[in-house]
């Protein structure tokens, strides 16, 4: 009967040691080319796209971008609209699916070296994040004011709107929750699954979906301001001020940063504590002797 | 007992102060300043533009009744924000000044690279203000009060005036008098009707109303005045951003779905 009890509980195993990558010189968790790297990239690759997009636009705007009505604009920039949505597109079923493909095989008991890198990758996935807003709410609004206050429009794909409302603005769906997804499923002990919905990504999904769907109005209005009062071009009109939300709303990318920085500060005090109780304890020495 | 509490607090900052980091370095405030500064100034650039934008894009629309108070109120919005983040986080009196800066930097890379090099528009007919001499102004009140309250009241006209002065210096150029095909009108007057904008009415006409020419100015004091009110409305608007949108979600959780 004893035997049979023993031999049907198994025994405990030993929890595994948490992942520790192997040390490569100048490729720690905060080196440059480390876990800083992507902090690097990722906003260069970003602003990139917008310098080449707006040197495609130097060339193509003036020639052939000024009237939909002929197959040169179909074909330079309503095709830039299904290009730009399909690319997006397609990195997003990419990125995110690589993200939760590997989040079930990479190890979730990890070192603190580990932990560090993750969240300066996540640092770099914010700040990319931050850099597309950028695009999204000055670079190209910019373009569009100086556009549409000087040249008659004669189609809701302008030149001027499709890199910001059908590249960038999805980007930033893209960016804000790929970011999320990254935090939840690669720091456990910031966004892990039993704490909930953070409240700082609520708030930047928020603002990135605001922004497309706000879309939608804004052209809903360029059409009745049309009608009624004649092709005026107020920049500051009721119908754009939607978008300023989303600039408000994005005020929850600092509680990214707060929170993790929070969490940067327990290791940093994890590690002190872990190296003090090491510590061989202070001879005593007594009075007089030695 | 007064002096060894004192001394007791300042020995534990002074070590927190030297305190040696095994993973917290400088590059983490570098990241954290520069990445930062895009969503800063993003965040303060729409809020300028789509509230307040036609009054600066041009010169002529620059004028002393609406420029003057549209836009302090519309520009003031986040550098509070970032001032309520800022003074939270480390007691800097830096943000509106911060905010500025990166205001000014987005809102030149605009004006060159899509005003002047996409459309064409000469440079002195589209330049931008600047607000960081107000931004400065508004730091050095919240310092020296080291309250949102006092600052609200007293910063909010320090940045409306700061802002109407520090671009002055630059508008007065294009105020000056000239003769223009039989009418007297301003240098950036003659600008607007120049230059045209064919999908603005007001290309045709002068952009200031004539009441504010002929009432000798006062006008403009008023607007002033008027301008600061709604800068102390657009202060607490940015304190509900900082306060609520950016600095209260740290930590806090939706329910478990």
């Amino acid at each position: 009967m004893t035997q049979q009890i023993t031999q049907a509980v198994p025994e405990r195993s030993e929890q595994p040691a948490p992942y520790d990558p192997p040390v490569v010189p100048g490729r720690g968790p905060t080196d440059w080319r480390g876990g800083w790297a992507w902090g690097i990239y990722a906003p260069l690759i970003l602003l990139g796209v917008a310098v080449a997009f707006r040197i495609y636009q130097a060339f193509f705007t003036f020639p052939w971008g000024l009237d939909s009505s002929t197959p040169q604009f179909f074909w330079l920039w309503r095709m830039a609209v299904v290009v730009s949505l399909l690319g997006v597109g397609i990195f997003t079923v990419s990125w995110w699916g690589w993200l939760l493909q590997t989040a079930r095989t990479i190890p979730q008991r990890i070192s603190r070296r580990e932990e560090v890198r993750r969240i300066a990758v996540f640092w770099g996935l914010v700040g990319a994040t931050s850099v597309n807003l950028y695009i999204e709410a000055s670079f190209w609004p910019n373009q569009d004011g100086a556009f549409h206050q000087t040249l008659v429009r004669d189609t809701a794909f302008t030149v001027s709107h499709i890199p910001m409302f059908y590249l960038f603005f999805p980007l930033g769906v893209t960016l804000a929750v790929g970011t999320y997804l990254y935090g939840r499923t690669r720091l456990p002990n910031v966004y892990g699954a039993g704490k909930g919905f953070p409240w700082s990504f609520f708030l930047l999904i928020a603002a990135t979906v605001t922004e497309v769907a706000q879309v939608a109005m804004n052209e809903w209005g360029h059409s009745v301001n049309f009608g009624n009062a004649g092709a005026e071009e107020f920049f500051s009109v009721w119908f754009h001020w939607p978008f300023v939300l989303y600039g408000w709303l994005a005020g929850g990318i600092f509680a990214l940063w707060g929170e993790t920085i929070l969490r940067l500060y327990q290791i940093e005090d994890d590690a002190e504590r872990e190296e003090t109780a090491d510590a061989p304890a202070p001879q005593t020495v007594p009075a007089g002797g030695a | 007992m007064a002096s060894s509490v004192i001394d007791v607090r300042a020995g534990e900052l002074r070590a927190l102060a030297n305190r040696e980091y095994r993973y917290i370095d400088r590059k983490w405030d570098l990241m954290f300043w520069v990445t930062a500064a895009f969503v800063v100034g993003a965040a303060a650039n729409i809020t300028m533009l789509l509230f307040a934008g036609d009054w600066d894009f041009w010169t002529d629309w620059k004028d002393r009744q609406w420029w003057m108070t549209i836009t302090p109120f519309a520009t003031i919005i986040i550098p509070s924000a970032l001032q309520y983040i800022q003074w939270r986080a480390w007691r800097f009196p830096t943000g509106a000044t911060y905010t500025a800066v990166c205001l000014f930097l987005c809102t030149w890379v605009g004006r060159l690279i899509q005003w002047k090099y996409f459309i064409n528009m000469p440079i002195n007919f589209v330049w931008s203000a600047t607000w960081i001499p107000a931004g400065i102004l508004m730091d050095f009140i919240l310092m020296q009060t080291r309250s949102f309250i006092l600052t609200s009241l007293v910063g909010a006209g320090a940045w409306t005036i700061g802002y109407w002065v520090a671009n002055y210096i630059m508008l007065a150029p294009f105020l000056q008098p000239t003769v223009f095909m039989g009418h007297t009108l301003t240098v950036a007057d003659v600008q607007g009707i120049t230059y045209i904008r064919a999908q603005t009415p007001e290309y045709l006409r002068v952009i200031e109303r004539g009441s504010l020419r002929t009432f000798l100015q006062e006008t403009q004091y008023v607007s002033l005045a008027f301008g600061t009110t709604l800068a102390v409305v657009g202060y607490w608007i940015g304190q509900f951003i900082g306060r609520y949108l950016s600095v209260w979600p740290i930590g806090r959780f939706l329910k478990q779905v």
